[in-house]
């Protein structure tokens, strides 16, 4: 504990969420201060519990360094839902909880006896958040998909990959982060409305709506001039820069991104190179003349760039007023210095032993930093939950273990 | 319609482009009152970005700032002349939310930094979301969305071929990442004011969000571990099989079908090759070791088929096989329209206009209000009049000196 209350201090939530994107939403709520306790099983271990690599080569549930940075903040306690002892156990938690979380697909909480209504006979004023791939109805809402294939139903894939060529995969399901947090604020405004009335509700969250949302831009294209854009590379999604990209610096996969919108940026791109003569040619002059030029400028530009170093060049165009930046791999991210100086990362000691590196409270927050703590051993929460929190005897809590119920 | 969830907190923005303005606009969607604080003459600089209908800009008509913008009060103000900070520092003081994006430097220059203002309103939460953030050797720097999203190594590590520059996603999917942390993490603080005696500065940094995140979550352990670490591949994942976009005769699909039953359902739908059958073929890491061999057998045949015709047939089989959709097939999909996810605004200038609805769905507390984008300045006299008490003559002075 960091000494002083966190915002959401009081707030306790059940998670049943799975995979990426459901913990992602009790992470966030437990980075400012919920408690927050992710339900799973031994009985169908979650499989990003089971990915390479393990903290010190160990092969455990508990010791995967892939999933530990992503589940951080969430406590854990092991009930087998296919027992109804374990449905009985879960639900008294809930009793107890402000809000639950679910990312199964419609109908599957239902089926675990899990549903709204079964929960709201417990708690009343609970708040259920449910987020599966298309929403709670509609002809889509059995779709199957991955958090990484997901971004093909809103449109994003098909403006990802090089200008005029097909689509590109982005090989990670940038959907499941992304509906995490912004999932985490749809609780907080329910919690908000039930300070305000007394009510809780049933949240449904679309993870194809929610990410949708960012394809915004090529929508309004469409909707205004009925133009559908297709993979446009790193150029500007609006057309409204030029240059506007990334461009190879000096040295294997360095590269350096360069995006000029203004007048002012322009010249002092032009400075920075020390004003070659191709600059302030006719083709160049002007920002409607460089737009119109695109692939030319880009060239000129990439004869450029590719004889410097990446940082030095960032920062040296950086003092000309041209936002530039590094393209950083994962290797640059654990020595970036503005990385290094905000503590993106940190190492932790986890209570199994073993130090491992996650992220830390990526977000500062001046009055109240986030709490961070190690990913969750498997079980971890399950005496203070089942003992205290539920107030099992220890006779029954052993007796609930030896039967696998808790498990 | 019942109240949002958010009637009752107050917000201000101080926001251009994408990321604050979303921000606020998660706010507004869902009942909050949201005033967007412009520069007086231009405004937001969306204003200028289009899309326009038939590509003639006009300060009212870009599709970008229409879409960002929905649901919130517009007023003019320019910060940096004395007047107008002290309208500023008025209209904070009575905020419980302020949403902005400016650099750090312009906001200390103008005397409107967080320990400014929070000396008006120690109540005040200051959601900063920048591509660099509030501290730090980059603070200062100047940035965009490009450079931000390619600091987190995303493109690096996720997207793009080997040989070939990392891609951003086609949009500005740092800001959008940016805004929704900043939202999230904001209302937090703002929920909580009363435990942690009083509000604070929320200090977002949209290329460390998706560095952390997205990129660092799944990478960051093992690096630092084992010092070993993945860059991109060009294909969805490498280590499985199929999985990974592939072309069919309209347009692609979205290949996956990893697990046995997968698998087999993807075999029964192509008519159950004896290629499919084949022992070396029954398990998908093995059949990543031979994607040169899989791959261009699976496109012979999705080359035959739409990719409506995949992926219905696929789904039908149990196969998580998807459409690549389009935008103009996203937006016309029935499923979206069943759900009512497109609504439509009316504009004084461009009539009725459809943008995307609320992300999500509070079916106790909807409160969207349906209102287009303001005009540059259409609030004016509604904000400063009614909420500052400024008298007309008052406001026709400052608008007179370019204050407002």
């Amino acid at each position: 504990m960091n000494g002083r209350a966190l915002p959401l201090e009081g707030i306790r939530v059940a998670n049943f969420g799975w995979v990426w994107a459901g913990p992602v939403v009790g992470q966030t709520l437990a980075f400012l201060g919920a408690e927050v306790y992710k339900i799973e099983s031994r009985a169908r271990i979650d499989m990003t519990r089971t990915l390479p690599p393990f903290a010190e080569g160990v092969r455990d549930p508990s010791r995967s360094l892939s999933n530990h940075a992503c589940w951080a903040g969430n406590g854990s306690v092991t009930l087998n839902l296919k027992k109804p002892e374990g449905v009985r156990l879960a639900l008294e938690l809930v009793a107890k909880s402000d809000a639950v979380i679910e990312n199964f697909g419609p109908g599957v909480m239902e089926q675990l006896g899990l549903g709204y209504e079964s929960l709201r006979a417990v708690r009343p004023d609970v708040i259920l958040f449910s987020m599966p791939a298309a929403g709670l109805d509609g002809p889509l809402k059995d779709i199957r998909t991955y958090g990484l294939s997901l971004t093909s139903t809103t449109g994003l894939d098909s403006l990802t990959g090089y200008l005029g060529g097909p689509p590109v995969p982005v090989e990670n399901a940038f959907s499941d982060p992304y509906n995490g947090i912004l999932g985490a604020f749809a609780i907080l405004a329910a919690l908000h409305h039930r300070r305000r009335t007394g009510a809780g509700q049933h949240i449904d969250y679309s993870q194809q709506e929610a990410v949708m949302q960012m394809v915004g831009p090529a929508f309004m294209d469409w909707t205004l001039n009925r133009r559908v854009a297709g993979p446009m590379g790193n150029r500007h999604p609006l057309g409204a820069a030029a240059p506007h990209g990334v461009f190879p610096c000096a040295g294997e996969d360095r590269w350096i991104s360069i995006a000029v919108l203004e007048e002012s940026e322009w010249r002092g791109l032009v400075e920075a190179m020390g004003a070659p003569d191709w600059a302030s040619a006719a083709g160049f002059a002007s920002h409607a003349s460089r737009l119109e030029n695109l692939d030319a400028l880009h060239e000129r530009l990439s004869e450029w760039t590719r004889r410097h170093d990446d940082r030095e060049l960032a920062a040296r165009l950086q003092r000309h007023g041209v936002a530039a930046a590094p393209v950083l791999n994962v290797a640059d991210l654990l020595r970036d210095p503005h990385y290094v100086a905000r503590k993106t990362f940190i190492e932790v000691r986890h209570p199994l032993g073993f130090s491992e590196t996650i992220y830390g409270a990526y977000v500062k927050n001046s009055r109240t930093p986030a709490l961070v703590e190690p990913g969750p051993a498997i079980g971890r929460d399950n005496e203070h939950v089942f003992r205290e929190l539920l107030g099992l005897s220890e006779a029954r809590y052993r007796e609930l273990v030896g039967t696998q119920v808790i498990y | 319609m019942p109240e949002g969830a958010l009637a009752g907190i107050s917000v201000v923005e101080l926001g251009e482009m994408v990321s604050a303005p979303y921000c606020a606009r998660l706010f507004a969607d869902y009942g909050a009152d949201v005033i967007k604080v412009e520069r007086p003459g231009t405004g937001d600089r969306a204003r200028a970005w289009g899309p326009f209908p038939g590509d003639d800009p006009h300060i009212e008509k870009s599709g970008l700032y229409q879409y960002l913008n929905t649901g919130k009060h517009g007023i003019t103000l320019d910060p940096a002349t004395a007047r107008g900070r002290a309208l500023f520092l008025e209209l904070v003081g009575g905020a419980d939310v302020l949403i902005e994006n400016a650099s750090p430097r312009s906001l200390r220059e103008r005397g409107i930094d967080y320990a400014s203002l929070a000396a008006v309103n120690p109540r005040l939460v200051m959601i900063s979301i920048t591509p660099f953030g509030q501290t730090g050797p980059y603070a200062d720097w100047k940035g965009y969305d490009l450079n931000a999203f390619h600091l987190s190594a995303a493109g690096s590590r996720y997207c793009g071929r080997p040989d070939q520059a990392p891609l951003e996603h086609g949009t500005f999917a740092a800001d959008f990442f940016g805004a929704v942390t900043g939202a999230a993490w904001g209302l937090a603080a703002c929920l909580g004011r009363e435990q942690v005696g009083g509000g604070q500065q929320v200090d977002v940094s949209c290329a460390e969000a998706i560095a952390a995140v997205f990129v660092g979550g799944q990478n960051i352990g093992g690096y630092a571990q084992d010092g070993k670490f993945e860059r991109r591949t060009g294909v969805g994942m490498p280590l499985g099989a199929p999985a990974t976009i592939v072309p069919c005769k309209d347009g692609h699909v979205w290949m996956l079908a990893l697990e046995p039953g997968q698998w087999n359902g993807l075999a029964r739908v192509m008519g159950n090759p004896e290629w499919m059958e084949l022992e070396m073929f029954q398990d998908m890491f093995a059949r990543a070791q031979n994607s040169d061999a899989i791959y261009p057998l699976i496109e012979e045949w999705t080359m035959t088929r739409s990719k409506w015709e995949i992926m219905e047939r696929c789904q039908e089989a149990g196969v998580p096989i998807t459409a690549v959709f389009d935008v103009a097939e996203a937006a016309g999909h029935p499923h979206l329209a069943a759900r009512g996810y497109i609504v439509e605004v009316q504009h004084p200038l461009l009539g009725a206009l459809p943008v995307l609805g609320p992300p999500f769905r509070l079916p106790a507390s909807t409160g969207r209000t349906g209102m287009a984008a303001p005009l540059l300045g259409q609030h004016n006299a509604r904000v400063f009049g009614e909420r500052l008490g400024l008298s007309e003559s008052q406001r026709a002075e400052l608008t007179a000196k370019g204050v407002i």
